[in-house]
C-alpha cells in the first residue's frame, strides 16, 4: 500500500569550509557555502526508495533560512515529490526546531517520518526523540532497514553493542545512520526537472527561540608541536626517539 | 541537588556520577547486565532496569524515578538509546535539554556548559536554564568507592515499540578509552592486508589498533567498539600514530585529547599534519617498517 513520508531535511554550512577568525578563535559561518546535512542525505534516500516499494508520495520539510531554498531542489532531484522550507531558524535549539517542525506536520497526513539520528555539524541526536514525544507518535531510532507491511513497521535499529529488531505500528518517526544506504547521485534529467520546480518558504511559526545564552563559539585550541619531516628518512629516528620516550 | 543519572553503557553512568560528585545526590540507573560496571560509583541509591529496553518504556521508567524522588537535574549518557530517551524526556516530558555536553556547571540556577559544534571545529560555550544534560561519553574516569551502593530492581513497561529480537554485534574485546598507546588507522591504509604491518607497530609500541569511521564502519577492517572520533570513541592516550588518516575535523575530536600525536601519510596538506607533534610526509608502507625497526633496535 502506498504511504505518505515527510522527510526531514537539514541544510548545514559546509563544516570543511568553516575557518576560525586567526586572531581570536571566533568561529563565523555567515558566508560559508551552504550543503545538505550528510545524514539528511540518507533520510532522503530511505524515504525514497521506500516510495519506490510501495508507492506514496515523499514531502521534504526544511527549517532553515532563505539562502537554504535551492538545496530543496537537490532533494527533488533525488526523489522528492513536493516539499516547503520554513525560514526563521537561529541556530541550534532542538527543541525550539521540534516546535517549529510539528506545528507544520501537525496539519499534514503522514504515515511515516523520517530524519537521519545525528546531523553533521551539531551531533545533538535529541530532535527524533522530541517530535516523537511532541506528536505523540512512535519512535524507532537508528535504523539500518525499514519495511512497512500494512499499519506496521519494522526496523533493525543499530546501538552501539547490538541490533534490536524493532517494530511498531503508523504513524511513526524513524531516525537513519549513515550506514543505512548510499545516497543516490540523480541523474541530470532530474536535476534539470528539480531546477524548474517551484519553492515554497514560509516563515517558521513560533518566531522566538527560547533558550541558551551562547558565551563563546571558538575553535579548541591546538598546541601541538606540528614537526613535519617531508623526507621521512630524515625524521625516522626523531620519531622514534619521541615515541620511545612516550611509551617507557 | 538531586540528580538522576542513566546510561544504558554501565561505564559511562560511573563517569558521569564521578563527574558530578560535590554537592550532588546522585541516584544512578542502568540496564540489567551493566550493574557491575557502576555500583562503586557512590551513588545514593541505585536503579537496574529489567526486560526489553526501548527509547519509550526507558524514558517512562525515568520519569517516574524523577517524580518519586524529586530529581532537580537528569543526566543522560550520549548513545544510541540514550539520545533517543532523552528527546522523548524533552519532547513530552517538558525537561529542558543540553546535548553532548563535555562539562558542565552550575551556579544561580544557571547551567553553563561546553559542547562540539560545526563537527568538532569549535567548542560552544553557553548558559541556559536546562535541567537534562546528554553527556559524551569520557566527560570523567569512572572512579570506584568502597561501599557498593544497594540496587533496586525495576521491571520497565510495555512499550508500545515492541523488541522482536536482537543480534550481539561482534566487538574487538578491547577498551580503547583506556588504551595507553593508539595505532589508529584510515583510508590510506588501502587495503584490508595492510593490517599485518599495522600490527608489528602495534606491537613494537604496546599499542592498541584503532581507526577512522570509514575502516570500522564502511570497509569493516576493524570491529565498531575500535572507532574514534565524534561518533565513535573519544580517546586520549600518551601516545597516538595516524597511518593514513587524513584528519577529517570529526577524527580529529575523537582523539583531541591525545597527549603526543604522530602522522604518518603520504598527502602533505592533509589537515592531520596541523594535529600532530611528529609528522612523516610518505608512504605508509615504506615508512612504517623503517619505524619498527628503528623502534625495535
Amino acid at each position: 500500500m502506498p504511504y505518505n513520508i515527510i522527510v526531514l531535511i537539514k541544510v548545514i554550512p559546509d563544516l570543511e569550509q568553516i575557518k576560525p577568525n586567526p586572531t581570536t578563535g571566533e568561529i563565523v559561518t555567515e558566508r560559508t557555502p551552504l550543503r545538505l546535512e550528510t545524514l539528511s542525505e540518507n533520510a532522503i534516500e530511505a524515504a525514497v526508495q521506500l516510495k519506490e516499494k510501495y508507492g506514496g508520495k515523499v514531502f521534504g520539510l526544511i527549517f532553515g533560512k532563505p539562502e537554504s531554498a535551492p538545496m530543496l531542489k537537490k532533494a527533488f532531484a533525488m526523489g522528492v515529490d513536493d516539499g516547503i522550507v520554513l525560514t526563521g531558524y537561529k541556530g541550534n535549539n532542538p527543541v525550539y526546531t521540534a516546535e517549529v517542525l510539528c506545528g507544520k506536520i501537525k496539519g499534514m497526513q503522514y504515515d511515516l517520518i523520517i530524519s537521519g539520528n545525528q546531523s553533521a555539524d551539531t551531533y545533538t541526536g535529541l530532535l527524533p526523540g522530541i517530535i516523537s514525544g511532541k506528536l505523540g507518535i512512535n519512535l524507532l531510532g537508528n535504523a539500518l532497514t525499514i519495511a512497512l507491511e500494512d499499519r506496521k513497521i519494522r526496523v533493525k535499529s543499530t546501538l552501539e553493542k547490538k541490533i534490536q529488531n524493532l517494530s511498531a505500528t503508523l504513524p511513526a518517526i524513524v531516525s537513519v545512520t549513515q550506514e543505512t544506504n548510499q545516497p543516490r547521485l540523480p541523474p541530470v534529467m532530474q536535476i534539470m526537472a528539480a531546477g524548474r520546480k517551484q519553492i515554497v518558504t514560509e516563515a517558521a511559526q513560533p518566531q522566538t527561540m527560547p533558550g541558551t545564552v551562547q558565551i563563546s563559539n571558538r575553535a579548541p585550541r591546538s598546541e601541538r608541536k606540528r614537526q613535519l619531516y617531508e623526507k621521512p628518512e630524515e625524521g625516522i629516528a626523531a620519531v622514534a626517539r619521541a615515541i620511545k620516550e612516550e611509551i617507557r | 541537588m538531586k540528580t538522576l543519572i542513566f546510561s544504558d553503557d554501565g561505564e559511562i553512568a560511573a563517569q558521569m556520577c564521578a563527574y558530578l560528585k560535590e554537592g550532588f545526590e546522585n541516584t544512578i540507573a542502568t540496564l540489567k547486565g551493566e550493574e557491575g560496571k557502576c555500583r562503586r560509583s557512590g551513588a545514593r541509591s541505585m536503579f537496574v532496569f529489567t526486560g526489553q529496553p526501548t527509547a519509550s518504556n526507558l524514558s517512562g521508567a525515568l520519569r517516574k524515578l524523577k517524580d518519586q524522588n524529586s530529581v532537580d537535574l537528569v543526566f543522560i549518557g550520549s548513545t544510541a538509546i540514550g539520545r533517543d530517551t532523552a528527546g522523548l524526556l524533552a519532547g513530552s516530558g517538558g525537561l529542558k535539554p543540553i546535548s553532548e555536553v563535555t562539562s558542565v556547571q552550575f551556579s544561580n540556577g544557571k547551567a553553563t556548559t561546553a559542547r562540539f559544534l560545526y563537527g568538532g571545529k569549535s567548542v560552544l560555550t553557553e548558559e541556559s536554564d536546562s535541567n537534562l544534560f546528554v553527556v559524551a561519553s569520557g566527560i570523567s574516569e569512572a572512579s570506584q568507592t568502597e561501599n557498593e551502593t544497594e540496587i533496586t530492581e525495576m521491571p520497565l513497561d510495555h512499550s508500545p515499540v515492541t523488541v522482536e529480537g536482537e543480534e550481539q554485534k561482534s566487538k574487538g574485546g578491547v577498551d580503547i578509552e583506556k588504551a595507553k598507546v593508539i595505532v589508529s588507522i584510515g583510508r590510506g591504509l588501502g587495503k584490508p592486508e595492510g593490517l599485518k604491518l599495522v600490527e608489528q607497530l602495534a606491537s613494537a609500541v604496546k599499542g592498541e589498533v584503532a581507526g577512522s569511521r570509514p575502516v570500522c564502519l564502511d570497509y569493516h577492517w576493524l570491529s565498531e567498539d575500535r572507532q574514534v572520533g565524534l561518533s565513535g570513541k573519544k580517546v586520549k592516550p600518551r601516545l597516538y600514530i595516524a597511518l593514513g588518516i587524513s584528519g577529517q575535523i570529526q577524527h580529529i575530536a575523537g582523539m583531541r585529547g591525545s597527549r603526543t600525536v604522530v602522522a604518518i601519510n603520504k598527502d602533505k596538506s592533509a589537515p592531520i599534519f596541523e594535529e600532530c607533534d611528529y609528522g612523516l610526509v610518505g608512504d605508509l608502507y615504506t615508512i612504517v617498517p623503517k619505524l619498527v625497526a628503528a623502534l625495535t633496535s
